[in-house]
This record gives structure tokens, sequence and C-alpha cells, in this order.
């Protein structure tokens, strides 16, 4: 790996994590305040999540299975946040008249 | 107030004086850097370092150890069994760390014997500590889970958060056995090493958080206990599955097998996955329990735990896990910045968010408010921010100039030390290490301060 790749790869995969914290705030930002354009604004942010992992799979020189992982996470990281949201909200829903 | 609140109001106090310590220890190290000479011979960086490593992990051990002993007795409604032997334990901890701090300062060395070992420097990173001390820690954490052990039989009663805090007390104890082995072969004693480290730090600490933070979100933000259970039983399911392997990535370049490199790389790189469901929970319970807490700092500390941990330990750490990237950040400021940020968010907010749980009971308002915690919650988070970023400056030209340009070689260490980025970055992370200072000081000053009343009714509608 040359000394610049270093740094480009590196700063790819810290934004690749930043892009997919970005679309999990904003999509639960979206749903707490139901702001369909924030839940949109999230979708954009999946969608540079999943940029970001081609363009690290293309143009980084890291091992081939290691560029598969972080497409799989990339996948994996567009389902955590309606997922987790879904399953807080039957969680709260079955708690809350036991309250 | 049970005997064993008035216990921990006396860790939390010795808690936040070595947090203070840390912090001087801290900016000493961090001028080491830019006046490498200073007090050369006299006090010399490393036992700044050591000062500066050893009391973070001292006062955040006495920081759970408070927060347990506080929440214990409410948990399960006496009060803790073997009290007497829990305060001559706080005490004696005290004790030591006090004379195991004087000779850190005034003794610093010794002739690598066995007299230096038991009575001056362990010699081991991170657990420097003589033997005698570390058999005293031993000691306290024995006691301590006794305590808690002997509270429950007691009670005879048995809630979710207490059987993993109980389960937890093994791996709590067993672990930190490892600190003893005096092994000469450099890479067996660091395979072992990293058990201590990772396993004890990284792992069984983890779920002790999780345990506290399970309390203080049922106490704080009225959160239910069976939600609060559940995701702590998701936390222990995901340290028990990537956490434990996930010490691979501290296997990488100390002579262990290269199975390590495929190991830690894969186990790390999904650590920010239930990092981003921690963040959404977050904003979740921000949003639904926003105005119904009656303890703005805690609820404040809490919500920046959970973004701390993501931004530390997901994206700070993904940056150098993967095993191409690592070869070249490992051992440079890039490392040090990934774990300031990293033990921030996982432990120190968590703390501090106790504390305000406590000041809120001590001082009995119903509604903590004021603005001075703000102060020292942006100052503290700035801070933070700062010296992280500075650190991350650094550590990069560290790995661009020293280690893919240089070659790794000392001349190339040495040139990299005086790269403008380098020092750049120092300097930042000098600066910013005073403000980070500064908002300690008005904590200490929030935390000591009693908090005026304000009636929880027009306060809960009122914007944080």
């Amino acid at each position: 790996m040359t000394a610049s790749a270093l740094l480009e790869t590196a700063a790819l995969l810290g934004l690749f994590v930043l892009a997919g914290g970005g679309y999990g705030s904003l999509y639960s930002a979206g749903r707490l305040w139901s702001r369909p354009a924030l839940i949109r604004a999230g979708g954009i942010c999946w969608a540079l999540t999943f940029v970001l992992a081609l363009t690290i799979a293309i143009h980084t020189p890291l091992d081939p299975g290691w560029k598969l992982l972080i497409l799989a996470s990339a996948v994996v990281y567009a389902v955590i946040p309606p997922l987790t949201w879904r399953y807080l909200e039957r969680l709260h829903d079955e708690q809350e008249p036991h309250q | 107030m049970y005997r064993s609140q008035k216990l921990s109001l006396r860790y939390y106090t010795a808690a936040v004086a070595l947090f203070g310590v840390m912090i001087v220890f801290g900016l000493l190290s961090a001028l080491y850097y830019l006046y490498p000479a200073m007090l050369y011979n006299v006090f010399d960086f490393h036992m700044s370092k050591i000062m500066h490593i050893d009391t973070l992990v001292i006062w955040l051990l006495m920081g759970f150890l408070g927060a347990v002993y506080w929440y214990l007795p409410k948990e399960l409604g006496i009060e803790v069994e073997g009290m007497w032997l829990a305060e001559l334990m706080f005490w004696i901890f005290c004790v030591a760390v006090a004379i195991v701090a004087l000779v850190f300062v005034f003794v610093q060395y010794g002739s690598a014997n066995e007299f230096s070992m038991w009575f001056i420097n362990q010699g081991r990173k991170y657990v420097e500590a003589p033997r005698w001390a570390a058999i005293g820690i031993v000691v306290v954490m024995a006691v301590f889970a006794y305590n808690v052990i002997a509270t429950c039989i007691k009670a005879r009663k048995m809630t979710g958060i207490m059987w993993v805090l109980v389960l937890d007390l093994i791996p709590l104890l067993a672990v930190y056995l490892d600190a003893f082995p005096a092994v000469t072969n450099m890479s067996v004693d660091l395979y072992w090493w990293w058990w201590l480290v990772h396993m004890w730090v990284e792992s069984t600490w983890e779920v002790l958080i999780g345990c506290v933070m399970a309390l203080v979100l049922m106490d704080v933000m009225g959160t239910s206990r069976r939600i609060v259970e559940t995701w702590l039983y998701i936390e222990v399911m995901l340290v028990l599955g990537a956490g434990i392997l996930g010490l691979g990535h501290h296997y990488f370049w100390i002579g262990t097998p290269q199975y390590w490199l495929g190991i830690g790389g894969f186990f790390s790189a999904l650590e920010p996955l239930p990092l981003l469901g921690m963040v959404v929970h977050a904003i979740y319970d921000a949003g639904t329990h926003r105005m119904k807490t009656t303890n703005q700092p805690a609820f404040f500390w809490i919500t920046a735990e959970a973004f701390g941990n993501f931004i530390g330990a997901g994206i700070w750490g993904f940056m150098m896990t993967l095993p191409q990237i690592n070869l070249f950040s490992h051992g440079t400021q890039w490392t040090v910045s990934h774990g300031h940020f990293a033990f921030y968010g996982a432990y120190v907010c968590g703390i501090i968010a106790v504390l305000y749980v406590a000041k809120q009971q001590t001082s009995g308002v119903d509604m903590l408010a004021g603005r001075a915690w703000k102060w020292g919650f942006g100052l503290l988070n700035f801070g933070m921010v700062g010296m992280v970023m500075g650190l991350l400056l650094a550590g990069m030209a560290q790995a661009f100039y020293g280690r893919a340009i240089g070659g790794s070689t000392l001349m190339a260490f040495t040139s990299a030390s005086e790269n403008a980025w380098f020092v750049s970055g120092m300097w930042a992370r000098l600066f910013f290490g005073f403000v980070f200072a500064a908002g300690y000081v008005v904590l200490v000053y929030d935390l000591l301060t009693a908090p005026k009343r304000v009636p929880v009714t027009r306060a809960r509608l009122e914007p944080a």
C-alpha cells in the first residue's frame, strides 16, 4: 500500500461508518418527529454509505475479503435503523399497558 | 440514604479527584511531545504517561464501584451485606493508590529485580502498579464480588440486571489475575497481557457499564425494566459474539500466527454495527423521554455516551482496524486518538451521568437543571473532540511520513516527530487539553454547588 493510498483508504473507511451513522441518526430523527424530509436525507446518507463502500471496493488496495465484508456491511447498515426502530416501538407498545 | 450509598459517595469523590490527577498528567504528557527535553532525568515522559493511564483505569474503576454500591440496595431493597469490609476496602484502596502514586513520582523505577517488581513498578504496561498493590486490587474486587453476591443471597431476589452483574464479576475478577505473570518471552507475555487489557477493560467493563447504564436509564428516564434488561441481554450477546474475538485486532503485530489478522479484522469490522443500533436507541429514548426527565445533566451525558461510543469506537476504530491499515497506524498517535475517544464515549460519559444522579438524590431536588453543567458538558466534549482531532492529525502524519514513506526506521520516526503536521497536531492536542481541563473544573464546581430548586412542572416544559 502506498502512503497516499493508506490515508485515502483510512479516510474512506471512516467516512463509510460516519455516513452509516448519519443515516441512522437522520432516519431516527425523521421517524421521531414524523418528518419525511429527514428520512429521505437519511436515505441519501445510506446511498452515500453504499457509494463509499463501492469506492473502497474499486479504488483501494484492500484485500478482496475485506472489500466484500465492507459491501456486505453497507447492506446491513441499511436494515439496522428501521429494524431497531420497529423493535423499540414494539417493545414500548407492549410495555405501556403494564405501566 | 443507605450506608452503601454513603460509601458510594466516597468512591465518587475519590474517582473525581483521580480524574483531575489524570488530566494534570495528561497535560504534562502532551507537553513532552512539544518539549522532549523537559524535566529530563527528573520526571521523564514515561512516568507521566504511566500516571495518566493508571489513574484513568483507577478512577473509572472507582466510579463503577461507586455506581454499583449506589444502586445495589435500591435494586434489591436491602442494605449491602458486609458493609464494614467494603468500607475498610475503600480506605485501603485509597491509601494504596496514594502510596503507589508517591512511589511513581518520587522513586519512579528500580533495578531489574524482584524487589522492584514487588515494591516499585511491576513493569507491565497499564498495570505498572507494584505487585503488592496489584494483589490489593484483587482483594478489593473480591470483597466487591462478595458484597454483591451476598446481598443477592440475603435479599433472595435476582433481577435480570443483577444476574448479568453477578456473572460479569467472574471474568472481572479472573481476568485481572492476568496482571501477574512475568513471562520473559515478549510475544507470549503480550498475548496474555492483551487478555487483561482487552477482556478486562473492553469486555467486562463494557458489561459492567451496561448494567450501570440500565439502572441509570430506569432512574433518570423512567425506562421500563423490561426494555433496559432486553437491551442489556443484547449487549451481552454482542460482547460475547464480536467483542471477545475482536481481541484479535491487538494480536496483529506481536508474533502471533497470521490467522489472527483475519479473525481480528473480521470481528472488529462488525463492531460499528451494534453501535449504530445504540445511536438509534438513544435518539428514540431522547425523543420519547426528553420532557419527562428531571435530571438534564445525567440525561445529556447518557446521550453523549451513545454518540461518543459510536464515533470513538465505531468511526475512529474502523478507520484503523483492518490489518493493511493497522500495519502503519498501530502505536502512533492515531491509536491514541482512537483510545481517547473510545474510552471517553464508552465510560467517562456514563460515569459523569452517574455522578449527576447521585447529586440530584443527595441534594433532594426534584429537578436538576441550571447553567454550569452545560458549560462543563460543552467544554469537556469540545475539548475531547479537539484533542482527538489533533491526535488524529499527528498520528496520520506519523503513519504517512514515518511508516509508509520512511519505512519505520528510527530516523523516519525522528523526522516524522519533527514534521510540521505532527507538531501542529500536538499543539492542537495541548490547547484542547486545556479546554478539557477547564471543563473538568466547571464539572467539579457544578457537582459541589447546591442546585437551585426549580419546580418540576415548569422545568419540564422548558427546552433543555
